[in-house]
């Protein structure tokens, strides 16, 4: 059996046993069509937990950048992790996508525009799934890194992002600690973009999980870089250099999540061979070693009295 | 692509690729809703011969009232898609807003759409395809069917637990009434509608005039589909879970089960070869099981993720109308 079946039938039975069930229970049977794809996305998500675990853990003992005499502040960034790939935030993202997708596709048709996908509107990109799938890999990678570029340059937002660069026991883990009202930002960003391009095809969930393996893989304690591949792929190198004290906030470099040819061509790529402590030297203690509650909170506070000293900037500045 | 227009006005025979030496081999056509593919498998070998493209997610198919052309929805990927229904050679794609399950008047004169995420039934002309009426009637409209005579239309709507009636010469709204929760396989029987009901692991039966709750029957959980097998007259509802997952074989006039087969997978839709064999898609088990109704056991074929509808070319032989419903 192919692991592609494999999960399907796995996905199969978390759906039938498991998330029908209650579903059914509180009569949300309307959504007994979209349970399967949730089912296929926690499966999936946990896989790739396990494979990321599999290959990072050994290498990060391997060849460590950092030896860290407790691991506390990791464990902050496993509950990230799981909560992302394997837990609610999927389904509510998937959720929120859909309702909002759903309401504009709604709204364009009414005005007598049917929205077209990628796949549908260049010639002879149809029946090439691959070449399909690739492409919208690269479109997607080069919004992401816009978007990462951009949260570095608003005051606001990197309130919001120092979450993510606050960690000084950077790992395979740390990939995915984030503010939420960040992934709600990445959330808008990606919607928009889905709805100028179509929403990717999700037929090679396999290939989709490689890619977040390497954002993964980049944040990980481990001495490596690609060699010739750098200006292509992340490596761990590369991104550590992005997540360095010195490149914290503004002025940082290797924004790409993915391809760094993005950086290469948009001139903020630094190849230096270097493996540099991370963190974010202004960022509160909270932000690096707190709950996952604590730094919720505080990123919270952070951005809201980031908005209010923009908002009084922005007022100073005002004619009187 | 093709444009709507010419997909509707080029001689298909033409666009097909060359036929056949020998007659063409009985096909399936499934439609793998979650793998934006379409699996072609030769009934005879029981092999995958083809797989072809969609944009999305392809689930619902009819065909044309000429039987020369098999369409496949797409509703993920607002197209058609045309295939010759005896090789199923596609014959390319149009656009269409969100098509999840259509079916075209007895009189052939227009073509039915439930856009089951934009929550609109479309009323398109079926020759040129153009847009005719379009009915706001609930949320996620779901299955539907006609009165044989062709005066009404029925169509459920999952997510307002009702079920909405329009008259197809008028094209005005009859009725909509509240009919259980989560509607879905509506299905015209014995002058009256069954639709199946989800929520409530069983059918309905609902009198087409005023759509008052005639009858209420049980088949399993999760009922979610209802086929017709016209020549051994048979009534069957798939049942799609949760927990366990059947095929609930009733008595068209009684309404009472004669026979439940336990198909593992989620079965959604089905379809009869001549020989009786069942050939059913099961949604959560990349498979099409094909099921022996007189011993309970079945076969089962890989196919794309998530196979939705199915279609058979065996049913051409048939006479009288076709649709996905009627086996």
């Amino acid at each position: 059996m192919s692991l592609d079946r494999l999960f399907s039938n796995l996905a199969g039975y978390m759906d039938q046993y498991a998330v029908l069930p209650i579903l059914y229970h509180f009569h949300w049977m309307e959504w007994d069509e979209l349970s399967f794809d949730w089912c296929l996305v926690c499966i999936y998500g946990l896989f790739a937990v396990i494979v990321t675990y599999a290959v990072c853990l050994p290498m990060e003992r391997w060849r460590p950048v950092e030896h860290w005499p407790d691991q506390k502040a990791v464990l902050t960034d496993v509950f990230y992790t799981l909560l992302n790939r394997v837990g609610v935030i999927p389904v509510i993202t998937f959720l929120l996508f859909y309702q909002a997708q759903t309401w504009f596709t709604g709204w364009v048709v009414d005005m007598g525009f049917i929205p077209p996908t990628l796949d549908s509107l260049v010639p002879g990109l149809f029946g090439h799934p691959i070449i399909t799938f690739w492409i919208y890999a690269l479109i997607l990678d080069c919004a992401d890194y816009w978007r990462h570029r951009l949260s570095h340059s608003f005051r606001a937002w990197y309130a919001l992002h120092a979450l993510h660069h606050a960690q000084r026991q950077m790992s395979f883990w740390s990939d995915d600690r984030n503010h939420i009202f960040d992934d709600f930002i990445t959330f808008v960003w990606f919607f928009v973009i889905g709805l100028l391009i179509g929403i990717p095809p999700l037929q090679f969930p396999l290939l989709m999980l490689g890619l977040r393996f390497i954002e993964s893989f980049s944040h990980a304690n481990i001495r490596m870089s690609f060699g010739p591949l750098e200006p292509i792929l992340v490596s761990p190198r590369f991104h550590r250099l992005h997540h360095a004290l010195r490149a914290a906030g503004r002025g940082s470099c290797n924004y790409a999540g993915v391809f760094s040819i993005w950086d290469v061509i948009f001139g903020t790529a630094d190849f230096s061979n270097a493996y540099l402590p991370t963190g974010d030297a202004k960022a509160p203690e909270a932000l690096a070693t707190g709950t996952y509650l604590e730094q919720q909170l505080c990123g919270a506070k952070m951005f809201f009295q980031s908005l209010a000293k923009s908002w009084h900037a922005l007022g100073s500045r005002r004619p009187t | 692509m093709i444009t709507r227009r010419t997909a509707l006005a080029l001689p298909f025979g033409l666009l097909a690729p060359a036929a056949y030496g020998d007659t063409p081999p009985p096909i399936c056509v499934v439609m793998n809703s979650g793998a934006a593919s379409i699996s072609v498998i030769d009934m005879n070998t029981r092999q995958i011969i083809a797989t072809e493209p969609a944009f999305r997610e392809p689930s619902h198919w009819a065909l044309t009232p000429d039987r020369k052309t098999l369409y496949v929805c797409d509703a993920g990927g607002n197209a058609f898609f045309a295939f010759d229904p005896v090789t199923a050679a596609p014959l390319g794609h149009c656009t269409i807003a969100d098509p999840y399950q259509l079916a075209y008047s007895p009189d052939g004169k227009y073509l039915v759409v439930n856009a089951l995420r934009l929550n609109h039934v479309d009323v398109y002309d079926a020759a040129s395809l153009s847009l005719v009426k379009r009915f706001k009637a609930g949320e996620m409209p779901s299955h539907l069917d006609f009165s044989p005579d062709g005066r009404w239309c029925f169509s459920s709507q999952q997510k307002t637990n009702a079920l909405f009636s329009f008259d197809v010469q008028t094209l005005e709204p009859r009725w909509t009434v509240p009919i259980g929760n989560t509607p879905a396989g509506v299905l015209w029987l014995n002058d009256k509608i069954i639709v199946c009901i989800m929520g409530e692991n069983g059918i309905i039966e609902v009198d087409p005039v005023d759509g008052r709750i005639t009858r209420r029957i049980e088949t399993g959980p999760g009922a979610h589909n209802v086929f017709y097998d016209e020549d051994n007259k048979i009534l069957y509802i798939s049942n799609r879970g949760p927990g366990d997952t059947s095929l609930a074989a009733l008595d068209p006039e009684t309404l009472e089960i004669k026979r439940i087969y336990k198909i593992p997978g989620g079965p959604d839709d089905i379809e009869i070869a001549p020989d009786g064999k069942i050939w059913i898609a099961r949604r959560f088990a990349e498979a099409v099981a094909i099921l022996d109704p007189v011993t309970g056991e079945y076969d089962s074929i890989p196919v794309g993720r998530s196979p939705h509808g199915i279609y058979l070319s065996t049913c051409l032989a048939r006479k009288g109308k076709l649709t996905a419903e009627i086996i």
